[in-house]
Formats: C-alpha cells, sequence, structure tokens
C-alpha cells in the first residue's frame, strides 16, 4: 500500500534520513520504532508532503506521491496525526473536528461521520463547544485522534501518540487506537517506547540514524536479542 | 448633549470604516504573516472603480458596491501572485520584511497607474443616498453616513458568519492557528492565502465607495486610510480579529472626540501620541498574544 524506497530526507544542508525503504501493506499495524532524534517524525512528514526529498521516491496504492502537495496526499486517504497534537487552540473542539473533514465536502458524509467520532470518543461529544486549548493532555490526544480520522483516512500515520501522557492515559490512548485499526484502518505508527506497541503491531521497523536496522513481525524482532537488548532496553527474555 | 451625539455617530460610522479596512490587514497577517502595505490602494482603487462604473455606465449606484468589491478582489489576488507567493518558502528570505517590501512596491505601482489613466485631479462621488435626517435640532446626519455604517456592519457580520460556519472560512483561521495541522487536514494552504487576500482586498474596496462622497476620487485616496489602518491594527495586537473590531472603534472614537471637542487637524497627531502610549505598555497590543498562533 505503502513503499518507501530509498529516501533522503534533511533540513536545509543537513541529511536526517539516508537511503531508507519500508513497507506498509494494507489492514497492517506498522510500528516504526527509534530513540528520539533518529528521524521517526522526519520520515512522517516527508511521506505527508510536508518536506521534499532529496532523493528517493514514496508510492501510495501504486502511484508517486513525493511530489504530490500535502492536501493532494490526505485526499488519496493518507493522513498524519502529527506528534504533540497541534490541535487549532481557540477554535472548538467540533470545529477542530470538522476541519478534520475539510477533503469531504458532503455534509451529510461529514455529520455521520462525526457521530461515529463522537461515538468513539464519547468525551469530545460533551467537550464540543469548548474551545481546544482548555481540555486536558488526554482530552486533546483524544481530539488529535478524532480530527484525524473525520479525514476518512485509509491509512493513518500516527506521531508518538503517548508523549507526554500519563501511563493509564497511554493505555487508554493504545486501546482506542487498536481499534481504529480493528475497523480496517492500516497504521504506520511512531514510537519510542517498544512496550507500548508490543501488543498491537503486526510489524516492527527499527531505524536508528536515519536508516532501517531491522524489520519484521513483533516475535521475529524479539528473537533478535542482541538488537532487543541495545534498541528496545528490555534485554534478552 | 449635542456634541456628545455627535461624538457617538462619529465613533461608529468611523469605527465601521476603519474596520472594514483594518480587518481585512488583519486577516492577510493572521494567515501569511505579510502587513499587507496595498490595502491602502485597495481603497483607492474601489473608489475609482465606483466612479468610472457610474460616469461611464450610468448604472444605479449600489451596483458600484459589487464593481469595486470585484475589482479589488481580482486586484488582491493579482497582489498575491505578483508580490506574496514569490516568497513563500524561499530559504534565507526574512519573508515578513521582504512581503511589507513588496506589497508596498505594488502599493506604489498602482498608484502610479491609476494616475497615469485619471490624472491627479480629485473627482467627486455622489452620496450612495443623498440627504440627511435631523435627530435633534441641531444634530443631522446624513443618509450616507447611515450607509456607510450600515454597509460596513453588514460586511463584518458576513465575514464572521463566513469565518465561523463555512468550511473556507473555518480553513483560514485553521491556517492562522497552526498551519502544518491545516496542512495535514489536507487544507490547501495556497488556496486559502489566495482567498484571504482576495476578500480582504475587497473589503478595503468597498471601504473605498463609501468613502468616496466625503473625501473624493484621487490616487492617493488611500494614502490616510492605509495609515490609520495600521494604527488599528498595530494597536489591537497583529492579526486579532477581535482585537481589530475593538481597536476601530476606540480609534474611532478618539478622532471623533478630538475633531468634535478640539479641532479635527489635531486627530491624527493625537493618535500618534496614543499609539505610542498603548506600544509602550502594551508591546503587543490591547489583544496582547504574542507572537504565535493568532486570528
Amino acid at each position: 500500500m505503502l513503499e518507501v524506497r530509498d529516501v533522503r530526507v534533511g533540513y536545509g544542508d543537513s541529511v536526517v534520513i539516508d537511503s531508507m525503504s519500508l513497507d506498509v501493506a494494507e489492514g497492517e499495524f506498522v510500528v516504526v520504532i527509534g530513540p528520539n532524534g533518529h528521524g521517526k517524525s522526519t520520515l512522517l512528514r516527508a511521506i505527508s508532503g510536508l518536506l521534499p526529498l532529496k532523493k528517493g521516491s514514496i508510492n501510495y496504492r501504486g502511484q508517486r506521491i513525493d511530489n504530490l502537495a500535502t492536501e493532494q496526499i490526505v485526499a488519496r486517504g493518507l493522513v498524519q496525526i502529527p506528534q504533540g497534537d497541534m490541535l487549532f487552540p481557540d477554535m472548538s473542539v467540533q470545529e477542530n473536528l470538522l476541519l478534520g473533514a475539510f477533503v469531504h465536502p458532503d455534509r451529510a458524509a461529514r455529520a455521520a461521520r462525526l457521530a461515529e467520532v463522537y461515538e468513539l470518543f464519547p468525551k469530545l461529544s460533551e467537550r464540543s463547544s469548548q474551545q481546544a486549548r482548555t481540555l486536558s493532555g488526554g482530552e486533546r490526544r483524544m481530539l488529535a485522534l478524532g480530527r484525524g480520522l473525520m479525514t476518512r483516512a485509509d491509512l493513518l500515520m500516527i506521531d508518538e501518540p503517548s508523549l507526554g501522557l500519563a501511563p493509564v492515559l497511554v493505555d487508554e490512548v493504545y486501546e482506542r487506537i487498536a481499534q481504529i485499526a480493528k475497523s480496517g484502518i492500516t497504521v504506520l505508527l511512531v514510537e519510542e517506547n517498544f512496550a507500548h506497541v508490543r501488543e498491537v503491531a503486526d510489524r516492527v521497523i527499527l531505524i536508528e540514524n536515519g536508516g532501517v536496522v531491522l524489520a519484521g513481525t513483533v516475535d521475529e524482532v524479539l528473537e533478535n536479542e542482541a538488537v532487543t537488548a541495545t534498541y528496545l532496553g528490555i534485554g534478552g527474555e | 448633549m449635542n456634541a456628545i451625539l455627535q461624538t457617538l455617530v462619529s465613533t461608529v460610522v468611523q469605527g465601521s470604516m476603519l474596520a472594514l479596512i483594518a480587518i481585512g490587514m488583519t486577516l492577510v497577517y493572521g494567515t501569511l504573516r505579510v502587513l499587507n502595505m496595498a490595502q491602502g490602494v485597495m481603497v483607492m482603487v474601489g473608489g475609482f472603480a465606483a466612479y468610472t462604473t457610474v460616469v461611464r455606465t450610468g448604472l444605479p449606484t449600489w451596483i458600484c458596491l459589487i464593481v469595486a468589491a470585484v475589482v479589488t478582489f481580482l486586484l488582491g489576488v493579482l497582489t498575491y501572485y505578483s508580490a506574496v507567493k514569490p516568497l513563500l518558502g524561499r530559504v534565507g528570505v526574512d519573508f515578513e520584511m521582504t512581503a511589507f517590501i513588496t506589497t508596498f512596491a505594488i502599493a506604489t505601482i498602482v498608484q502610479s497607474v491609476v494616475l497615469l489613466i485619471y490624472g491627479p485631479r480629485q473627482k467627486p462621488f455622489d452620496p450612495l443616498w443623498p440627504g440627511r435626517i435631523d435627530i435633534t435640532s441641531d444634530v443631522s446626519i446624513t443618509y450616507h453616513s447611515l450607509i456607510m455604517a450600515a454597509v460596513a456592519i453588514g460586511a463584518l457580520v458576513g465575514l464572521g458568519l463566513f469565518l465561523s460556519r463555512s468550511r473556507y472560512g473555518l480553513a483560514i483561521t485553521a491556517v492562522a492557528q497552526n498551519l502544518d495541522a491545516a496542512r495535514l487536514m489536507g487544507i490547501p494552504a495556497r488556496r486559502v492565502y489566495v482567498v484571504t487576500m482576495g476578500i480582504a482586498a475587497a473589503l478595503a474596496g468597498i471601504a473605498g465607495v463609501l468613502l468616496a462622497p466625503l473625501y473624493f476620487v484621487y490616487p492617493n485616496a488611500g494614502d490616510l486610510p492605509l495609515l490609520q489602518a495600521l494604527i488599528v491594527v498595530i494597536f489591537a495586537g497583529l492579526g486579532s480579529v477581535r482585537g481589530t473590531i475593538y481597536a476601530s472603534y476606540i480609534i474611532g472614537f478618539l478622532s471623533a472626540a478630538v475633531a468634535i471637542y478640539w479641532k479635527s487637524a489635531y486627530a491624527l497627531p493625537v493618535l500618534y501620541v496614543v499609539i505610542l502610549l498603548v506600544l509602550v505598555v502594551r508591546p503587543n497590543g490591547i489583544a496582547g498574544k504574542p507572537q504565535e498562533a493568532r486570528l
């Protein structure tokens, strides 16, 4: 579904990601794991078209997308929920959600989608007229997820959904993400902490210094003791 | 008593006009971070568009409001493509400062072209609705100023509804509050920029028609409105819609009060003293938000 081929990305003259390749198949839940500052968010920004490629190509559903504008990529169903939520702070919860559906002008479909999102996140429904800036950290994360869902994505890229949340909230957020994945949406998620995604991931891709170190199913990755000890911090079990 | 009434009427009329011109600068600054120095010539071009329509075609005057809005909308779009778009995303360019200068260049070019076509002479323009109404034996209002206030307030309410209710209006606010998030939700930022600059110019163009009977139509007719709008948006805190509305009526009140109780020639100098004092006390203006997300 998504093919990243030999990609080089950076800011200005500096290169953050180099010759990186990875694949995501339809219906999969793929997690990219790696330490902070090693190019995970940069990868997602590049896929979303916010950063131009210096080299390589990105295909989505068999078509090249690395030359498209972000809004065109979103319209094709490849959507990113960015790190740190990036809500529209002075707009209401409902306005934030409706903006998620910007690429779908049909009012009836939008209303139906809104009802679905409110069903998945009842808290958001209670707070629908509240300004986004007044929400708690957990609620903000839920709103970011809900707003991403409003786009009717086929492939949802989620950037560190656990960032800055209390452990109990992290569990709740991952429960919802698992639910989203089960509804048939393909997920490419970026995470620093392997423990969070062990239960939900189909496949794990380890990256370091802007390149792929190891990729495989959760079990395959866990078998590689040297790697798990170094990158996942969980020693040989 | 009469002076108070006069000040009040004057505040509403002047404040609404200021708001109409300044709100466009606020929208453009909020979404694009461009202090649009071409906003003044939009007022002037609006006046000329109306003048030309009325003199050449003899169509009813209300149609000239629409013509002026359309012409200035297009000129706003043209300003975007010629002075702003080429600078977007350029590495190593101080975007805000450069766009400030390029929009000023556009303003100068437009002014010169209008001067070449129409000459420097001030052209009279009839009120949209002649006559006046007496409120008390001493105080009367021209129908035209009633129209000025009504059209301006109508346009501002319409703009408010557009921004808060419509898909594209919400998109404008979204781009202003968080550009990357807006793009990630599939909002075409560049199309939003075009629409915003068009709307901003059209509002100034409408103001230009309303002001024409008071200040005549001539190539420099946009200079004073630009100066006043700059005072308003800086006073308001750049990029704040609500702050701009408040600031417009405060500035409108100040200049009306100074003109009526003192001398109209002192209105502008007094405004500058006030703005200086305000900025010393509150460097971010009355709406008081720091540099980041606004609107």
